[in-house]
């Protein structure tokens, strides 16, 4: 489908051999690095962190570890948060619309229920694990550019000098862990919005699927008897709902405004991701960052950005490639 | 009976029952019916079928839960948050006894929800009120003795879930997550899955022998009993007997309950039992470790 290719589009970032791309398209101009940082490495001058580890390393690193822990971590968070979010709202809103005729009531409240329930489980279940991949993804990556650099450095000074691991001393394995918290950290809440996105996404599709034959049924009723369709089935055993008082029970005519209210209560403002508005890493850019939520837009129809103009493409994170991820969830 | 007090007719109990029903749909009376209904629920043999059948009840106490999702990490839950969340998993824990309405309650996958609160690991008050009560709630579950509820709880991580609230929880938490396990075990296929693989049986026996080694300088029999009970069931399963004839802690085999038990015939017992059903571990092999 079109939509499918604008999604995967920029193939080339798919590639594996490309170390220096993110599968997510643009999403370096999301993660936020303090340019500061290496300041953490100006006590243990000389030695090979203060020596390899540049700003620009940490720029290029860091997307490329939020990257990966994303990837590692979005199927199985989402697959389980969707599929329990679904089998709940299917379970509920069957036997709380049963009395509803009009399907797009139903239809409506079951997107809210399904998109909170899937997406405050997906959040509540990926922060952990997400903080632990970034900050493994990028201790690694920073231990093989560190690596990378000395050998070449010493085999440029002597070709003799063969390739070999780099050892910290205590200091410097402090400064590094902390350049790491505080990388993974500021870095979290982006990635956790990026699986609540696609787990909230996937339960809306799921959903409709789920209980399409609920839609179907009330639709036939009404072009075959001219009749609303009611489920009469939840009267039949047991001596509720039968025996609850009118205010509580499912009734013909539908849900009261006071009944639907709870559903639409599910309903809220997804968070998106933002760009910075500066890369100035100035340390109160976290602030800055989360006053932008509400004002940027999001396009979903935006092409996807080509060739190496990532970050300046007016600030906005091209969500089909997130979708397209998500997508695959579904196959 | 006060012969001063005017006779006229008590109000219905069912009436007052339904209205606040009807204020758990409402946002604005949620959290007083919340309060109200939890303390009262034992006056009201059917307060779980009308919870479950009301229209928006259950998609109410969903919204509770789901709303403090966001305030576990970083942990910043409130002792008030924690409270009103309690209050609807005390509804909910009606619901997951009630024989009317606990399969539709396992069918629309309702304990999952629980486990967020499971898996915190804040030692703040807030934190443990709300996983003893999601304990409560499994607990629940699992008095029943129904088949169907320890198949769904084994699709579940709900084995590891306890195993670490065991391993750290407060004393109660880990005699209610004890007892869990407990009853899982009681159960045949439950018996069969912990036992199916030697590294189920370990990350079990594990942390019931690290509670042993805790239990020895402060001995709790309430919690003493269900450790016991969980060793003599496993005895059960001949590969499982084998094991423990290694891996039971030396202090259950010497008098280091002893004092502890005196008063308990149930868990002397017990202990008993086990000891001559595992008999004495083979000297040539280091005993009370895997």
């Amino acid at each position: 489908s079109p939509d499918n290719k604008n999604a995967t589009g920029g193939d080339s970032k798919l590639v594996d051999g490309d170390q220096h791309q993110t599968v997510i398209p643009n999403l370096a101009a999301y993660v936020h690095v303090n340019p500061n940082l290496t300041q953490l490495f100006h006590q243990v001058q000389g030695g090979p962190l203060a020596t390899h580890v540049s700003s620009d390393l940490l720029k290029r690193s860091v997307p490329i570890a939020v990257d990966r822990a994303i990837r590692e971590i979005i199927q199985p968070v989402v697959e389980r948060s969707v599929s329990i979010a679904c089998i709940t709202t299917k379970a509920i809103v069957t036997k709380d619309f049963a009395m509803e005729a009009d399907e797009n009531k139903l239809r409506k409240a079951a997107q809210l229920m399904v998109a909170n329930l899937a997406g405050s489980l997906a959040l509540v279940t990926c922060r952990d694990p997400l903080h632990t991949s970034i900050s493994s993804h990028l201790r690694t990556l920073l231990m093989n550019a560190i690596e990378n650099n000395s050998n070449s450095a010493s085999s440029a000074s002597g070709p003799a000098a063969s390739a070999s691991t780099v050892v910290l001393q205590e200091p410097e394995k402090n400064a590094l862990d902390q350049c790491v918290a505080i990388c993974s950290t500021e870095n979290l809440e982006l990635g956790c919005m990026l699986i609540e996105k696609a787990a909230t996404e996937k339960a809306v599709r799921d959903i409709d699927e789920a209980i399409a034959v609920t839609f179907s049924i009330r639709q036939t009723s009404r072009r075959e008897t001219g009749q609303p369709y009611y489920d009469m089935t939840i009267f039949q055993d047991g001596r509720y709902p039968k025996e609850l008082p009118d205010p509580l029970r499912p009734k013909p005519g539908g849900l009261r405004p006071d009944q639907l209210l709870v559903y639409e209560a599910f309903q809220r403002t997804p968070r998106q991701p933002t760009a910075p508005s500066a890369q100035t890493g100035s340390i109160d850019g976290q602030g800055a960052r989360l006053s932008n939520v509400d004002q940027m837009g999001v396009d979903n129809q935006q092409p996807p950005v080509e060739g190496g103009s990532l970050g300046v493409s007016a600030g906005v994170l091209n969500l089909n490639a997130i979708n397209a991820i998500a997508m695959k969830l579904d196959s | 009976i006060n012969p001063a007090m005017p006779i006229r007719p008590p109000p219905q109990p069912t009436d007052e029952l339904h209205s606040l029903v009807l204020q758990l749909i409402d946002r604005d009376q949620r959290e007083g019916a919340l309060l109200e209904l939890s303390k009262r629920r034992e006056n009201f043999p059917d307060l779980a079928p009308i919870l479950w059948h009301t229209v928006g009840c259950v998609a109410a106490l969903l919204q509770e839960i789901a709303s403090i999702y966001p305030s576990l990490a970083p942990p910043t839950l409130a002792a008030h948050a924690s409270n009103r969340c309690c209050n609807a998993l005390a509804l909910l824990q009606c619901v997951a006894s009630h024989p009317d309405t606990r399969s539709l309650f396992l069918g629309a996958h309702v304990p999952l929800y629980l486990y967020p609160f499971l898996n915190t690991q804040s030692k703040s008050r807030p934190f443990e009120y709300l996983r003893l009560t999601s304990l409560g709630v499994v607990g629940a579950l699992v008095k029943m003795d129904d088949a169907d509820v320890i198949n769904f709880l084994l699709q579940t991580e709900i084995i590891p879930l306890c195993l670490r609230i065991m391993e750290s929880g407060s004393e109660l938490s880990k005699t209610v997550a004890t007892f869990i396990v407990q009853k899982i075990l009681l159960d045949d296929v439950g018996l069969g899955y912990v036992c199916a693989t030697a590294e189920r049986f370990y990350a079990v026996s594990t942390v019931l022998n690290n509670m042993v080694g805790a239990l020895a300088s402060s001995p709790s029999v309430r919690l003493l009993k269900h450790i016991v009970r969980c060793y003599l069931r496993l005895s059960d399963n001949t590969r499982a007997r084998d094991a423990l004839r290694q891996a039971l802690p030396a202090s259950l085999r010497d008098d280091t309950f002893a004092a502890a038990l005196r008063d308990d015939v149930t868990v002397k017992k017990w202990l008993g039992q086990l000891l001559s059903v595992v008999g004495p571990p083979d000297q040539s092999l280091p005993q009370g470790a895997q």
